[in-house]
């Protein structure tokens, strides 16, 4: 059903994020018609160019914003406003509701980065730029000859850090609003105090495991031998592994308390 | 095992009152059954924990045997005092997630009553009227083939000429073992199609009776004995 439910679900936000996109990208193509040509040499472009440009950067900023409010909107609206009466008399597990919402989310924010990522390329590459884009990617070739499997090892770490860590912060939202839902009355507010009452956790947990880790911890890094020429593996690799085991703990516990509010205590107006 | 619905026990209170007070009851299979009462009674209540869009603060609440869950999802076809449809969609997409989600989906059925009731499968949901979405909404859930149809107001914001369209719908539309509950205020509208009839008051079941019961004993209809009962 999980399946099923992504297909809606992609379907209900394409609408908002498809035409951003496509008009970002077009933008981007303007803007280095304007700065790039011949037309960059005329004072008569100077208004147009100011123009193109703001438009650009504003719509750039409305994508993230964007990425931020469709998931709580969806969130909220499709599962615990009016919505929610479908949503939750339909034959699937809340678990993939919950899957569903996080899963498109992750989609479009990575859409975005690529997005944005694309409409620079387009605006600013030339010669320089692709001779020192083709330099860094030498580099990053020469990294993976000289370290091997572990550069291997460290880019799988970093993805799944930034995916993990992403997610953990989608379900401290998802969270917060179902827990905000319990209260009666007043729920987004107490969505909200509920978000700063996570993060406030989260710091008094991190403060604890310093206090009591901390040491140990910066003495088994400071153990490695470090050099110009050769940096270990090892130590970063332990970090990531580390930061990831961190958010995953959050991971876990926010999408707990997600699906046990909407499975047990689920209460719609 | 004869009845689709139990309750037992059954309490549910929101902050400040008490919606459901211990409720005891059972709905027989293959019945139509009008769950009437006044505003702020406990009915939508009662139909909301049935569909577990609320959880019980105590006591059970039983469909098929079973407490609300996947399996009774599959069964019951609710239709709620709201608009639950999703704006973005047209009909035709709403057709398409019901067959996608409900196995027991009926699309000829959906397309045929449409059609009687000259609503376009190509229309934003969007557009429409309050009127019109709620029609979309009763077809797409009397379309299903499900064991138990659970209407919470079905004919409160529709035209009089459609309510008869719909109540005969409800009464052709379902099958020998299949029973409807429905919830209502509007009784002299649905009191020719109900085979039973649960008063509720204050949260707790005042009456359970046949029609026929309360037509040869009492010598009423089922309208005046409401009006007799809930006096104000």
């Amino acid at each position: 059903m999980l399946e099923k439910l992504l297909k809606y679900e992609i379907r209900a936000t394409a609408r908002t994020f498809l035409p951003l996109y496509g008009l970002i990208l077009l933008l981007a193509v303007v803007n280095r018609a304007l700065f790039q040509s011949a037309a960059n040499q005329m004072n008569l472009f100077n208004i147009p160019r100011a123009i193109t440009m703001t438009v650009y950067v504003v719509l750039i900023v409305a994508m993230f914003v964007m990425t931020l409010v469709v998931t709580i909107q969806r969130f909220y609206k499709n599962l615990l406003g009016d919505e929610g009466y479908l949503s939750f008399t339909l034959p699937v597990k809340t678990h993939s509701q919950i899957d569903a919402k996080m899963i498109v989310t992750l989609l479009w924010s990575v859409l975005s980065i690529l997005v944005a990522a694309a409409s620079i390329f387009i605006i600013a590459s030339d010669a320089d730029t692709l001779a020192s884009f083709s330099r860094f990617c030498a580099g990053v070739a020469e990294l993976y000859s000289r370290y091997g499997l572990h550069a291997h090892l460290i880019a799988f770490e970093v993805v799944a850090l930034c995916v993990v860590d992403f997610a953990s912060g989608v379900l401290h939202i998802y969270a917060s609003i179902a827990v905000g839902n319990l209260a009666g009355r007043h729920k987004q507010l107490a969505a909200f105090g509920a978000f700063i009452g996570f993060s406030v956790v989260e710091q008094i947990f991190v403060l604890i495991f310093v206090e009591a880790f901390g040491g140990s911890i910066s003495g088994y890094f400071r153990a490695f031998h470090y050099s110009s020429e050769y940096f270990p593996t090892a130590p970063v690799e332990i970090a990531l592994l580390g930061m990831i085991a961190y958010s995953a703990v959050f991971f876990a516990a926010f999408y707990f308390i997600t699906d046990w509010i909407l499975s047990r205590k689920l209460n719609l107006e | 095992m004869d009845s689709i619905l139990e309750c037992r026990n059954l309490v549910k209170y929101f902050p400040g009152c008490l919606a459901l007070n211990s409720v005891n009851l059972s709905i027989p299979k293959g019945r139509i059954v009008g769950l009437l009462g006044p505003n702020g009674s406990g009915k939508s209540t009662l139909i909301k924990l049935a569909n577990g869009l609320l959880t019980p603060n105590a006591g059970q609440i039983l469909v098929g045997g079973a407490a609300p869950g996947i399996e009774t999802k599959k069964i019951i076809s609710y239709l709620p005092e709201r608009t639950y449809l999703n704006d973005w969609m047209t009909v035709q997409t709403m057709l398409d997630f019901f067959s996608d989600f409900y196995e027991n989906f009926n699309r000829a059925k959906a397309y045929d009553m449409l059609q009687r009731l000259h609503i376009n499968p190509g229309d934003r949901l969007k557009t429409m009227s309050k009127g019109t979405k709620e029609k979309v909404q009763l077809i797409l859930v009397m379309s299903r083939e499900a064991e138990l149809y659970i209407l919470d107001e079905p004919i409160g914001g529709v035209d009089p000429a459609a309510r008869d369209y719909i109540l005969d719908t409800i009464i052709s539309n379902y099958s020998e073992n299949a029973t409807v509950l429905i919830s209502t205020h509007l009784i002299t509208d649905v009191e020719k199609v109900l085979d039973e009839v649960v008063f509720i008051n204050m949260g707790s079941i005042v009456l359970t009776s046949t029609v026929d019961d309360i037509r040869e004993k009492e010598g009423k209809s089922v309208d005046s004995l409401f009006r007799e009962v809930f006096k104000c």
